[in-house]
């Protein structure tokens, strides 16, 4: 941080304050021996670390949300990356209302969605809560996969697929050896974006859910309500240490700017 | 003279604009043919359509003796330079060079020892390992134009490829891709804007305007005879006379002299009276600004250029006589 923006670099650090310090006291908490939710904790113990690992409930739902969140997003990004290149390559008629229909689940507000899609799926069509909870987490992260994968393809010169297609490469030959590797920072990040939104979602989680589909965030909303002890605090740093992981992963491998920024160049 | 690529009739039209207007075409084997003219002329959408980016609206397409107006790019065989250079981001300076020899067939030590050939034709063989971004404009030009030449393309396709490189660097690449030119024998089309790079580097030069053809030829041939009145404006003839058989000739401010009164005028051509209205000093020239009468009794306004260590000393408000040899008189069309 470069010292000649004093404004700046103290709202930067005021803002990691606010963002960092409570997560501390959270994965303090759940460093107790103690059996209620509270700072400071009563003696230091990883007991709610197994506590949560044995706990079923939390398991179970664990598997549904990672389910979930690698097939809505894969489902995303085979609708939403063909929509991007037929938006931002292609000469389609009304591309502008096309787009906007793409990033609509981005302004309604999820509750709104997911009472729309229980109402209709669920009730007048009788699916499957799964089934339905696929659908509407899709629905959410089609914005992502639509927005950031055109965020390389904007930022790339469509002279590119020209001159391959000028060198002797056929339209597929084309897709596969230009345009992917153009899309694949876009790709990645939004893979990691589409992933996040998924597993952290509540709104629709929560109207969608049935016995056998039940998210881990909504597990664990349920839990806090019924009981007041550590496991939940230890669960949520489970989940922030295996969220660390990824993203040590994924700066090692692209680079964080590579995959937000979505550059090529 | 043959021809190693024919427009016949061909039209482009977007909507209601008409880019390009039934024109005829011919590009000369082994020859560097520039098209030539302001933005929207039509130029570089006729450079796509010979490049197969952009299917005519009307009209045919000949490569070799070939129609190939429906034919896709990468059944062209033609080696495109971009005004972008669009240099594969993602490979290396030899992958981008090798990319088109992949795609036809040819691989291994083949491959390599063309990409290599390619390179050093462009001076950049000690850059084969590196990356696009991490090179200059000129060095991604350079680049661009190896990649193109390396599949050995029937026709080499230059769309403004100058117009981002710095001034020095443009004039450099001017010798530069005559020599390439020479050196390959390659039929080249350039597009451009600039008619200094156009008078330079061609051996036939085409200058457009809205989608027509406005004259064709040598450089010498179209700079020392326009034979309308926007080839010679494009070109830099400033002074439009009308004669009094209504005929209209143009002249270069550089042939057009000025003398005050009692100095020695040119016999025999072209000799008007006038009134000095502005002098600008421009080192190695001076402009000079008069307000006359033409032969056929309309104001025109004269520019004379002349060589600031030889031009008579005028001030604005002298009266003076503007002469030009006969010789320097050029009728034009309307």
């Amino acid at each position: 941080m470069k010292t000649s923006r004093p404004v700046a670099g103290t709202l930067a650090v005021a803002g990691y304050i606010i963002m960092i310090v409570p997560i501390l006291f959270v994965v303090a908490t759940a460093f107790s021996a103690g059996s209620t939710l509270k700072f400071p904790p009563d003696g230091l113990s990883l007991r709610w670390f197994g506590e949560a690992l044995s706990y079923d409930p939390f398991l179970e739902s664990l598997v549904t949300s990672l389910q979930l969140a690698v097939a809505s997003t894969a489902i995303a990004l085979l609708l939403g990356v063909p929509a991007t290149i037929a938006i931002h390559r292609g000469r389609l008629p009304g591309k502008n209302i096309v787009e906007s229909l793409f990033l609509s689940p981005l302004i309604v507000p999820e509750l709104v969605v997911g009472l729309a899609l229980f109402q209709q799926l669920v009730i007048t069509y009788n699916l499957e809560n799964a089934s339905v909870l696929l659908i509407g987490h899709t629905a959410l992260l089609l914005p992502y996969a639509v927005r950031v994968t055109g965020a390389s393809l904007a930022n790339a010169d469509p002279s590119l697929e020209e001159a391959a297609r000028g060198l002797g490469a056929s339209p597929l030959r084309t897709f596969v050896t230009v345009t992917l590797p153009i899309l694949r920072p876009g790709l990645f990040s939004a893979a990691l974006l589409g992933f996040v939104t998924s597993f952290n979602n509540v709104p629709l989680s929560l109207l969608l859910q049935s016995r056998d589909a039940r998210t881990l965030p909504v597990t664990m909303l349920d839990y806090v309500q019924q009981s007041y002890d550590p496991m939940v605090a230890a669960t949520s740093t489970l989940i922030l240490g295996a969220t660390v992981v990824i993203a040590i992963i994924a700066e090692r491998t692209l680079g964080f700017a590579k995959i937000f920024g979505g550059i090529n160049r | 003279m043959t021809a190693a690529a024919e427009f016949v009739e061909v039209s482009q039209k977007f909507g209601d604009f008409t880019a390009v207007d039934a024109i005829d075409l011919s590009i000369p084997q082994g020859k560097l043919t520039t098209l030539l003219g302001p933005s929207g002329c039509g130029k570089t959408t006729s450079l796509r359509m010979l490049a197969g980016y952009s299917a005519p609206t009307a009209g045919r397409i000949l490569i070799d003796g070939v129609d190939s107006t429906k034919l896709p790019p990468e059944k062209r065989g033609l080696g495109m330079v971009f005004q972008s250079y669009a240099l594969f981001p993602h490979m290396t300076v030899a992958d981008n060079v090798g990319y088109g020899l992949k795609l036809r067939g040819i691989t291994g030590p083949a491959r390599r020892a063309r990409i290599t050939e390619s390179l050093e034709m462009v001076g950049l063989a000690h850059l084969a390992a590196s990356r696009p971004r991490k090179l200059s404009g000129g060095q991604q030009q350079r680049v661009a134009l190896a990649r193109a030449i390396a599949i050995r393309p029937k026709l080499l396709l230059l769309d403004e490829p100058l117009s981002n490189l710095d001034a020095r660097l443009r004039v450099q690449m001017r010798s530069e891709i005559r020599r390439i030119q020479s050196e390959t024998g390659l039929t080249v089309v350039l597009v451009t804007h600039d008619q200094d790079e156009a008078l330079e580097m061609s051996d036939e030069m085409v200058l457009m305007r809205a989608g027509k053809i406005m004259q064709q030829g040598a450089p010498s041939n179209v700079f020392g005879s326009p034979t309308n009145r926007f080839v010679a404006e494009f070109l830099g003839y400033e002074n439009f006379i009308t004669m009094t058989d209504g005929s209209l000739h143009t002249v270069r401010p550089e042939h057009l002299e000025v003398a005050p009164a009692g100095r020695p005028v040119i016999d025999g051509g072209l000799s008007l009276p006038g009134t000095v209205t502005d002098v600008a000093y421009r080192g190695v020239d001076v402009l000079v600004t008069v307000q006359s009468t033409d032969p056929s009794g309309l104001n025109v306004t004269l520019v004379s250029d002349l060589r600031a260590d030889t031009a008579p000393p005028v001030t604005v408000g002298d009266r003076v006589t503007v002469s030009a040899h006969q010789t320097r008189l050029v009728p034009i069309a309307a």
